[in-house]
């Protein structure tokens, strides 16, 4: 188990390692030069080769990455080039935001989609079935950006429950950050709530259709036992795995709907960073969410050995 | 069929909701506006973030615009396009016009209360000049041989006469010398005063009672930061935003004119058809004209802008007074058979086929572009839109010169019309790279007159002659068809009802010191 989690973490290090290179490289290859973004059409040339200079952008890219590089194992993520504060300043409270609203729709679709599977599995069926997949497709087919609009109108202006594009304090208060991270939390768990359920339906199917479960219930034991004692632990590991992937998508979809709502979380930042092409806080961001994102996998991964003993030895699932 | 039946449903309900939505209106939006006048505060809309809050690494403009309230330098602007003293309280230029003398205000403080002395005047200014801390804006300040504080007299000798050195030393904003926060809590004279910022959300002021002037009338501003231009209007229209700048034709057109004023100024800039003369067909005077004569301003200011605008005839806009020649505005009047002829003359008498390059986020010059394409089909030439982000702009166009045509808006940001005149040098004359001091010639303009004159104008030291002169460069751009002028865009401003005083500049900035509730 240590040597995997070792070879787990190594294999981290070398993800982001890869992902801070091509982000860099990207910026190398798009055209746009920080340096005249920033100074727009007043400034003489020597101006803008001044401040390029200032920034140490006419070093060589190898250099340059290379000096980032070390700057980050030392826990220095360099200086904003718009804000000329030290990124992780900037990024430090919006690094919170996010990962608050990705836990809690994360939270949403796990608590939900689980509980709803069995339950769509054990009563689904009969003639009001056509009514439980459709809802489930439109549901799947509802873009989180949608809900975003819709909810700030209801709950925004309507009932004047929060105030969308006004983001309260984190910490002054919490209360209110929270619900405001909530309606954000449910446009991003609603499509993945509806693709786990069916995901988690179908596997119970499927494990249902196995020759283990024949040998139980043909040994005397009701379905329902069976269910709940052997297919459930079975049905975990690829719901499990499949939620690791979920969220590299919440963190996707995150960027739409932090703009949607007016949440100042990481997304938006990403967003304008890059219009402003302000490197620094771009590569840092970047690597943090691969850092999430891969983090998420390895999680999965480990859960998984944890209730599938076969995994442990290299085998894999299916 | 079952699937219809409940996507109709779903849609219905949506529908209502959204009425529902609707129905809540401008009771709310007032009392919120009768809670801010009466508390004396005010809220303001922006819509893009401001940078850098250290005065000397500052780049972006909206920045600047905000932070005039809060930073003085020696002398400062005033809406009539007058240089008045500020820091210092009077200033003597010497005959030869290489030395000033400016006296340094009585009573000047800084927001921390420490009063302002020759020490850190001396430091702002050598801070701003020296480029190690300020390299962004070095500015013309390389003119400045010696500075040397006399007691209240601080006395500035420069290398050469310049008629245009209180235009620069306006933006060496005074600091408290070795201070070290500005970035985080910017310290100035002027008469708001920094209390806080939230990144990518707002940034509030406070006015500052101990101000040397007249000082302000409302009691805090906060500019909020909104991005998209949907949620400024809602902020206004929610009772959210009591001002909202720069607003365009059709923003305006949303917003409910029973609770707001709609002011309307000139954004100060020349919005032209850039041509890039050293292309063909560009090169031809004779189809830079027929441009010209083909392409009706005013059209394109009643189609595109709803009327709002100025038109202009070459690279001046009227805010700069003296420097601006009316009469340059219908140099061409719109004429499409002299158009046609003069196509015919230069060897395309069936038209031809170009690119106008926009940058894509500003829909003005986007507007603009659409309509220009469509009147030039009446020549025969067919133009093609080519949308690209701004900052690709910037590189493409602007400094490597890739382009045919382009679209777009140049600005000066000192009081003088040199900005808008120098960078039309050509390259043969004025240098290339980072050897060259007036601005970048992205049009490729290149005439031996107009050499001529600027270096006469760069060079004069009475400011009659000076202005004369660039006067002369005006005609010069007219007359030969550097670009094709289009107008100075309308600046839309939305007040709220109940609140005076807007006032405005022919620089960009927005002064909140005019602004009042009336009682």
């Amino acid at each position: 188990m240590m040597k995997y989690v070792l070879k787990r973490i190594g294999m981290l290090v070398v993800t982001m390692l890869l992902v801070s290179f091509l982000t860099f490289l990207a910026f190398e290859l798009i055209s746009g030069d920080p340096a005249r973004s920033m100074l727009g059409t007043n400034a003489p040339s020597y101006q803008v080769d001044a401040l390029r200079h200032e920034l140490g952008l006419d070093q060589p890219f190898f250099l340059r990455y290379f000096k980032w590089l070390t700057g980050f194992f030392s826990g220095d993520l360099g200086i904003s080039y718009s804000y000329r504060q030290p990124v992780w300043d900037l990024i430090g409270s919006k690094l919170m935001i996010t990962i608050l609203l990705s836990l809690i729709s994360f939270a949403l679709i796990v608590i939900i989609s689980i509980p709803m599977g069995i339950f769509s599995y054990q009563w689904g069926g009969g003639p009001f079935e056509w009514i439980r997949t459709s809802f489930n497709q439109l549901c799947m087919a509802i873009p989180p950006f949608f809900t975003g609009i819709l909810l700030s109108y209801v709950f925004g202006i309507l009932f004047r429950v929060f105030s969308p594009g006004d983001f309260p304090d984190l910490y002054e208060e919490p209360g209110a950050a929270f619900l405001h991270l909530f309606f954000g939390a449910i446009c991003l768990s609603i499509p993945r709530i509806a693709m786990t359920t069916r995901m988690m339906r179908s596997t119970i199917v499927s494990e249902m259709n196995k020759a283990y479960v024949r040998t139980a219930i043909s040994r005397g034991n009701d379905r329902r036992s069976v269910l709940v004692t052997h297919v459930l632990k079975n049905s975990l590991t690829s719901v499990v795995s499949f939620l690791g992937q979920t969220m590299a998508e919440i963190l996707a979809a995150t960027i739409v709907v932090e703009q949607v709502l007016g949440i100042p979380g990481l997304g938006r930042f990403l967003v304008l960073s890059i219009a402003q092409r302000d490197y620094p806080v771009v590569q840092a961001i970047v690597v943090i969410l691969a850092f999430w994102v891969v983090l998420a996998g390895t999680l999965a991964d480990l859960i998984n050995q944890s209730i599938d003993p076969r995994l442990r030895l290299g085998g894999d699932l299916a | 069929m079952r699937k219809k039946l409940m996507a109709i449903t779903l849609v219905t309900v949506m529908a209502l909701t959204l009425l529902a939505g609707c129905g809540k209106k401008t009771s709310d939006s007032q009392s919120k506006k009768n809670d801010r006048a009466a508390k004396n505060t005010l809220a303001v809309g922006v819509a893009q973030d401001f940078d850098s809050l250290d005065p000397d690494h500052m780049t972006v403009a909206g920045t600047k615009e905000i932070l005039f309230n809060v930073f003085e330098g020696l002398v400062k602007p005033n809406s009539e396009g007058e240089i008045v003293p500020a820091v210092a309280s009077e200033v003597e230029k010497s005959e030869d016009g290489k030395t000033y003398t400016f006296t340094l205000r009585e009573g000047v403080t800084f927001h921390n209360g420490d009063p302002v002395e020759m020490e850190d005047v001396i430091y702002s200014i050598n801070r701003r000049r020296d480029g190690k801390d300020a390299a962004a804006q070095l500015d013309a300040l390389s003119v400045i041989k010696k500075i040397k504080g006399d007691g209240n007299k601080l006395v500035i000798t420069l290398s050469e006469p310049s008629n245009e050195f209180l235009a620069f030393i306006m933006n060496a904003y005074i600091i408290p010398a070795d201070y070290k926060d500005l970035e985080t809590a910017p310290i100035g004279t002027g008469p708001y005063k920094f209390v806080s910022r939230k990144i990518q959300d707002s940034l509030v002021l406070e006015k500052y009672a101990d101000y040397w002037g007249e000082g302000g009338s409302i009691d805090k501003v906060t500019f909020k930061v909104l991005e998209k231009a949907e949620a400024l209007i809602t902020g206004l229209q929610s009772g959210a935003l009591d001002v909202v700048p720069h607003l365009s034709s059709d923003q305006i057109a949303q917003i409910d004119k029973s609770d707001f004023d709609i002011m309307e100024g000139n954004m100060n800039l020349v919005q032209a058809l850039y041509l890039n003369n050293a292309k063909k067909p560009f090169d031809d005077i004779r189809v830079r004209q027929a441009l010209c004569y083909a392409i009706d301003k005013q059209m394109v200011i009643d189609t595109g802008f709803d009327g709002y605008g100025t038109p202009l005839g070459t690279s001046m806009f009227p805010s700069f007074g003296k420097y601006y020649d009316e009469s340059l505005t219908d140099y061409y009047k719109p004429d499409i058979k002299k158009a046609k002829a003069l196509l015919k003359e230069a060897g395309y008498p069936n038209g031809f086929k170009m690119t106008i390059t926009v940058p894509s986020n500003y829909t003005p010059h986007v507007n603009a572009a659409t309509i220009l394409a469509e009147i030039l089909k009446e020549v025969g030439i067919t133009a093609t839109l080519e949308p690209i982000d701004m900052n690709t702009w910037l590189d493409k166009v602007y400094d490597k010169r890739q382009f045919q045509t382009t679209i777009t808006g140049l600005t000066s940001d000192n009081m003088t019309a040199r900005k808008l005149l120098d960078r039309f040098g050509s390259t043969k004359a004025f240098g290339d790279g980072d050897k060259r001091i007036v601005g970048n010639n992205f049009t490729n303009y290149s005439n031996k007159d107009y050499d001529k004159i600027l270096k006469k104008a760069l060079a004069a030291t009475d400011d009659e002659e000076q202005t004369e002169l660039y006067r002369q460069l005006e005609r010069n751009l007219t007359e030969n068809a550097a670009n094709v002028y289009l107008q100075d865009m309308a600046d839309l401003v939305a007040t709220r009802k109940g609140l005076s005083g807007l006032t405005f500049y022919p620089i960009y900035v927005l002064d909140i010191s005019t602004l009042k509730w009336e009682k």
